[in-house]
């Protein structure tokens, strides 16, 4: 076994996680990452993508809806190519509560939110799927936000100053001596390896999982894992965000992400922090809210669903579900239960990782006697594009290709694009669908922390357009069948498939059938795979 | 976007049966294809209207894709949308312009017809053409008529009007083959039945397939005035040309929404099969002893109903006709006209020579003028309408 | 409003459609064919699949697929094939006749099935193959070359011998190689790869490039890209240039196979004077008693109505488009026939599940002349047959019999309405 050494070991590769290990990076920490997956692996690649305004929150919780507003445009300002300035609309049908509605201004008014109301005319000529019934709209600056991106820019820009990483390391046991924390030990999910990391504190920002690592340490934390699920349509239905103008609840916010859209979500309390299967049943609530906002949905494609577990701190027992507050609880062990050594951040939601991320490390800086002001909110996670360097990229992958190549890459799409110009064959669009070059797979498969295809996917959208990987997978194995983790070709293609299947089943209708039965034909009429050895 | 236009690209499964089946992609890597140029990037198209592949100007806008399409995804639509947004974003060169404008060339030739078609066969002039402008040196130009269709029609006073047409003879017909549209005319007349025309503007379809969708939709907006108060007036509206049907039928509507619903249009061929269905097709038909190779033009497949020639062919005695099934003829209007395209054009016909020769057909027919003079340009061989060979049956 | 006659009517331009309308117009009928679009065929491995794996021993394939399918229906009385396995032979040389005058010649295997390699390096049992896939030689090859383009972005040589090693019963001392073929292109599509080497100067520079690397009792294995319609001429000039044989495998589409077949087919259907309309879609019916009187189908915003004696329903299943899913049913989109759905579950959790899906076995059910029965076996409409992957009870993709329904059921009901 091998050792490592750090101040300290965040377990859980998450946006929170990934958030404290490049706080500690900037304020000279040293610091490891222990996560059981790829990046994102739980709650922080299962949610909408939506970069909250904080409007959704402004009656129920000001203080939340007041974090939000204020780390939505530290956000914007520091990852432009993760977030998409889409802006959103809270729309008020005949049916809602109109005295909600000015509940709802005064409150965002109140926790710094800006508002604009919209002409409903101009609104149905910009939307015309949205619903005849809607009376009022609002302007508030909601965005879509990538989940993917800001992890692995938050990772990328911990590495500039030494912070680590392992993914795919699952945490097998937490070391004590004299009431204090000395270290943990960890297996690698695909070796089978075990590390010892020598550490002074451990912090626990594992989300759905964090129970179960305070668990290691002998300690309890109580998390509620609330599971919802979303589903995402083939197109953009509108190019800005949709919120119901009411009480939050389920299946009411449409978030426009890129080439889809995702609408979410549902709200049920489940037992497994792995629990990510969607439900039939919840798709088919999530379309009968949604049509109230857009009659049309019934006949737009939906191209799978997915589900994600919140993981919802509740300090005593008592509420669950949407009751509970989202927002965020800092645990300090040492106060709490006498043990030194051990932080849980838990519960909160994406648009305030950063915040928390702040907040931990303030006490993990403490703690260790590290007096360096946190960095995050000013400092870059990634530098803006040039226009030039784009304007490049467009002659090599095209309007669409490099603007999105452009987005998922961030500060490599440089290296990406020289390496297309050098070899012109690179640019063959190998994902039809989402517009993704050979040279940006090619790229991101030699990165190092490539070990599937599924974190390829996760990089570059490879996959995660109409035909749900149906075409580009095969292409894909055969342009990197010389790297050696590639080797095993039906393991490589069967894993991925799966996992696209997941999501496919639970909307196996009009369309999306047709697909499936294309890929049926494909991989096992064609091809015979299901027989291959 | 309509709600429409949103479930069609929803449509698209990406079975990539419109790309086995361009005939562009299939002789040149340089368009990337209907699927990529269409459904593909139309996703993308709806956050950023500039996602335009370059290679746009590559598609020929023969409509393969929306024929062969097993979901019903408007795919030429998509990139007639596109090239519109490539030519709106990036202008096109001169020579697009001035090709498009077909019905302003055939009034700019009627000055002098004659010398028009001289010039055209100078071959230093043509070259220099080539190198200033970019108009193929090798392609056959069109040859102008000493006189138009609307010069030369005469309407004719029937006894017992059986049943009356307007007649949209497109520019083609009009400038360049007046002898189609007399022979349409007599036949009718033959039938009893009135032939009405007037002067109409350009269907507007090479415009269409240039990218400069504005000029286009105005000549759409002015057409369909007049087409409608026909209509109304209880003409049923017949062209020979297929593009022009396809463009005043389907494109007006698909491409610029506009209303079309208060009139309708068929092919003179579907009109006749109407007169064979209710029996009052006139059968005095004298032997016509050849052996035809027709050719069916892209844009009369595309407007999904079928050949209309053949049923009323077939029963020519002696007539002898084979489907040439060698697809498209690869001119598409101008596109072969333009020297960068005029070598596609050229191996996109190869099909219809080898068939010609196979089949040793004396006479190839079609429909479309463009495909006439692409046919004639690579076999040499006279081409015709069959509304031609109909009036000759009836010996007119 | 347009409006036709005609004897027989067929909807869908798939092999099944293909097939019926080739066998009605032999049988002398007016026959007019519409579809949607170009039909599932041209995505297909372009082989005639019948039945693939033995029914005792289902890990080893079936040697003789006629008498397995004559067992099989003993048993399964609800199969396509039990409607039709009387003419399954005759069909099966219907189908090589015409094929063969229309220049694609098409092989059985010696021991009944073949045993074909894919891109993939996997194998696929099929009955009938194009000579230009039927890979003889193959199980004794002391080599196998395996060639693939630049810029052919769906095809990678060495994909196929990784796995076709652990995939196929090869001598111990088969040697595999690779060698990838430039023609100077950054990216080739299928068909223009295939258009390209039916030019005799594209196919001599490939033939000086494969020649340095022969070997004795050589086999080549290639993607399906040996020309379109030229395809034999293609194929013939290689294995003569190079002396050894050339067999292309089955691809993912866009492949060629399947396309030639469907444009073979559709030659064919034009020379006996079949009427084809593609790009329209039938969107209403009127049906009197038992009977369709016609059909209401929409072409590039127009209506047509067509009236026929007798209507062939080959629109397919889910993806040809013959059936829609919806939540909690499925609909049968031409006539709203009954569909019979199999199991409340419609996919199994595994995508690559050696039971299949399902969802294969939706379909509506008919009697012995391919009619449409409800669930108490009356025929609900009587002058239609239904035929093609629109009926009920055949796994395709498992029991490797997709085209081989289609195609006997295809036959049987251009027979049956040749005989109205």
């Amino acid at each position: 076994m091998t050792t490592d050494r750090a101040q300290v070991v965040v377990i859980g590769g998450g946006a929170t996680g990934t958030g404290i290990l490049r706080d500690l990076a900037l304020r000279g920490i040293s610091g490891i990452l222990v996560e059981q997956g790829d990046l994102a692996h739980g709650t922080s690649s299962r949610f909408h993508g939506l970069l909250h305004s904080g409007a959704r929150y402004a009656v129920k919780d000001k203080e939340a809806a007041r974090e939000c507003i204020e780390e939505n445009m530290i956000l914007r300002k520091i990852a432009p190519n993760c977030v998409e300035e889409t802006g959103g609309l809270f729309v008020q049908l005949k049916e809602d509560d109109p005295s909600y509605t000015d509940k709802w201004i005064s409150s965002c008014a109140q926790a710094g939110i800006p508002t604009e109301e919209v002409e409903i005319g101009e609104l149905r000529r910009t939307y015309p799927v949205l619903s005849p019934d809607i009376v009022r709209a609002f302007r508030v600056p909601d965005c879509a936000v990538d989940g993917f991106r800001v992890l692995w820019s938050n990772v990328n820009s911990a590495r500039q100053y030494g912070g680590q990483v392992l993914t795919y390391h699952k945490l097998i046991g937490i070391k004590q001596s004299n009431g204090k924390i000395c270290g943990v030990e960890v297996a690698n999910q695909l070796t089978g390896e075990h590390k010892y990391i020598e550490c002074q504190l451990v912090i626990n920002a594992a989300g759905a999982w964090a129970g179960e690592v305070a668990a290691m340490a002998g300690l309890e934390v109580n998390v509620i894992k609330d599971k919802g699920t979303l589903v995402a349509y083939n197109h953009r239905l509108t190019n800005q965000v949709v919120n119901r103008l009411r009480p939050p609840g389920d299946g009411d916010i449409f978030v426009p992400h890129g080439t889809i859209t995702i609408l979410g979500t549902t709200s049920i309390t489940v037992d497994e922090p792995s629990c990510s299967k969607p439900g039939q049943q919840e798709v088919l609530d999530l379309i009968k809210i949604g049509s109230e906002m857009i009659p049309e949905l019934q006949n737009f494609r939906m191209i799978r669903a997915f589900a994600g577990v919140r993981p919802l701190y509740q300090a005593g027992n008592g509420a669950v579900g949407r009751a509970v507050t989202r927002n965020f609880a800092l645990l300090d062990h040492q106060q709490q239960d006498g043990l030194n050594g051990l932080v849980s951040i838990v519960g909160g939601k994406f648009t305030t990782f950063r915040l928390m991320a702040e907040k931990t490390v303030d006490m993990a800086a403490q703690k260790l006697g590290v007096d360096a002001p946190s960095r995050t909110a000013e400092e870059p996670l990634t530098n803006p594009i040039s226009k030039e360097i784009l304007e490049r990229g467009k002659k090599v992958f095209g309007v669409a290709g490099a603007k999105k190549a452009a987005d998922r890459l961030g500060d490599n799409f440089v290296k990406v694009l020289e390496e297309a110009e050098k070899e012109p064959h690179k640019c063959k669009v190998f994902c039809e669908c989402e517009a993704v070059s050979l040279a940006e797979i090619d790229f991101v498969a030699r990165d190092g922390d490539s070990f599937t295809l599924g974190d390829i996917r996760r990089k570059t959208r490879l996959g995660m357009g109409t035909c749900q990987g149906t075409f580009c997978s095969y292409r894909t194995l055969g342009a990197l069948s010389s790297y050696d983790w590639t080797r095993n070709h039906k393991e490589f293609l069967t894993k991925f498939l799966q996992k696209r299947w997941k999501g496919i089943r639970p909307v196996m209708w009009g369309q999306q059938m047709r697909e499936a039965q294309l890929s049926t034909a494909i991989y096992c009429t064609l091809f015979g795979m299901e027989r291959m050895k | 976007m309509t709600q429409g236009d949103r479930v069609a690209l929803d449509n698209c499964i990406k079975c990539s049966i419109c790309v086995s089946h361009c005939p562009v992609a299939r002789v040149t890597d340089k368009f990337a294809g209907p699927k990529q140029n269409g459904p593909d990037l139309e996703r993308f198209r709806l956050e950023e209207p500039a996602a335009v592949h370059p290679s746009i100007g590559y598609c020929s806008n023969c409509k393969t894709c929306d024929v062969v399409c097993p979901s019903g995804v408007s795919i030429s639509v998509m990139n007639c949308k596109a090239k519109g947004e490539y030519v709106s974003l990036h202008g096109a060169p001169l020579r697009d312009k001035l090709l498009c404008r077909v019905e302003m060339m055939g009034k700019m030739s009627r000055l002098a017809p004659s010398l028009v078609n001289v010039l055209g066969g100078i071959k230093p002039l043509r070259i220099l053409g080539e190198m200033v402008m970019g108009v193929s040196s090798k392609m056959t130009l069109p040859q102008y008529a000493p006189k138009t269709f609307l010069q030369l029609y005469k309407p004719q006073s029937l006894a017992n009007c059986k049943g009356k047409v307007l007649y949209y003879p497109g520019c083609y017909v009009n400038y360049n083959n007046p002898e189609v549209g007399l022979a349409l005319v007599k036949v009718l007349n033959h039938h009893n039945i009135e032939v009405m025309v007037d002067q109409f503007e350009c269907c507007g379809l090479p415009i269409i397939a240039n990218g400069f969708l504005d000029v286009a939709k105005g000549h759409a907006e002015r057409n369909i005035q007049k087409l409608k108060k026909y209509a109304a007036e209880g003409y049923q509206i017949i062209t020979t040309c297929p593009s022009c049907n396809l463009t005043l039928g389907r494109d007006y509507h698909e491409l610029f929404d506009l209303d079309t619903s208060e009139y309708s249009v068929m092919d003179a061929f579907e009109y006749l099969d109407q007169l064979l269905e209710q029996g009052e097709l006139k059968t005095d038909f004298c032997n016509v002893s050849l052996k035809l190779g027709y050719h069916q033009p892209c844009h009369l497949k595309a407007a999904g109903s079928g050949v209309p020639s053949l049923a009323i062919l077939q029963r020519i005695p002696g007539l002898q006709v084979q489907d040439l099934d060698a697809g498209c003829c690869g001119l598409s209007g101008s596109y072969g006209f333009k020297k960068e395209k005029y070598p596609i054009s050229q191996e996109i016909g190869q099909n219809i020579t080898r068939a010609v020769q196979e089949m040793a057909v004396d006479q190839v027919i079609t429909e479309c003028g463009m495909c006439q003079l692409q046919i004639f340009h690579l076999t040499h061989q006279e081409v015709i309408h069959p509304i031609q060979i109909l009036a000759r049956a009836y010996k007119l | 409003m347009m409006k036709k006659n005609t004897d027989v009517l067929i909807i869908g331009a798939g092999l099944s459609g293909l097939m019926a309308a080739a066998k009605a117009a032999d049988s002398g009928k007016k026959v007019l064919l519409v579809a949607k679009g170009m039909g599932a065929l041209g995505l297909s491995s372009g082989c005639i699949d019948l039945w693939g794996y033995s029914l005792d021993h289902p890990e080893e394939i079936c040697q003789d697929p006629v008498q397995e399918i004559i067992k099989m229906v003993a048993a399964q009385k609800d199969h396509p094939y039990a409607k039709v396995w009387d003419v399954l032979e005759e069909s099966l040389s219907f189908f090589q006749q015409i094929c063969s005058q229309n220049g694609l010649a098409y092989e059985v295997a010696e021991k009944g099935n073949w045993l074909l390699p894919t891109a993939l390096g996997t194998v696929r049992p099929t009955y009938l193959a194009p000579a230009g896939m039927a890979a003889r030689e193959l199980p004794r090859a002391k080599n196998i070359l395996v060639m693939g383009f630049q810029g052919l972005k769906d095809f990678y040589p060495e994909v196929l011998t990784t796995n076709l090693k652990n995939n196929m019963n090869l001598p111990a001392d088969c040697q595999l190689t690779t060698l990838m073929l430039d023609l100077g292109k950054i990216e080739l599509s299928p068909n223009n790869l295939a258009y390209l080497l039916e030019k005799d100067e594209v196919l001599q520079r490939l033939v000086s490039q494969i020649k340095p690397h022969l070997a004795e009792e050589m086999v080549i294995l290639m993607p399906p890209v040996l020309g379109e319609r030229g395809h034999t001429k293609v194929l013939l000039n290689l294995v003569e240039s190079l002396g050894v044989q050339v067999y292309e495998v089955t691809n993912i589409p866009p492949s060629l196979p399947g396309q030639r077949l469907q444009q073979a087919l559709l030659h064919h259907l034009k020379k006996q004077s079949v009427e084809i309309i593609l790009g329209c879609t039938v969107i209403g019916t009127t049906v009197l008693g038992e009977h369709c009187t016609e059909v209401l189908a929409e072409g590039s915003g127009k209506n047509l109505t067509i009236a026929a004696k007798s209507i062939i329903l080959a629109t397919g299943s889910f993806l040809g488009g013959g059936m829609e899913a919806q939540p909690g049913k499925v609909i049968e989109t031409v006539f709203h026939l009954p569909i019979k759905v199999l199991d409340e579950k419609w996919s199994a959790k595994e995508f690559l599940s050696l039971e299949g899906h399902p969802f294969s076995k939706f379909g509506i059910e008919v009697n012995n002349h391919l009619q449409p029965v409800n669930s108490q076996g009356e025929v609900v409409i009587k002058n239609i047959r239904v035929i093609g992957a629109n009926l009920a009870g055949a796994n395709y993709p498992i029991e490797k019999c997709g085209n081989g329904v289609a195609l006997a059921t295809g036959y049987k009901a251009g027979k049956l309405v040749g005989e109205v």
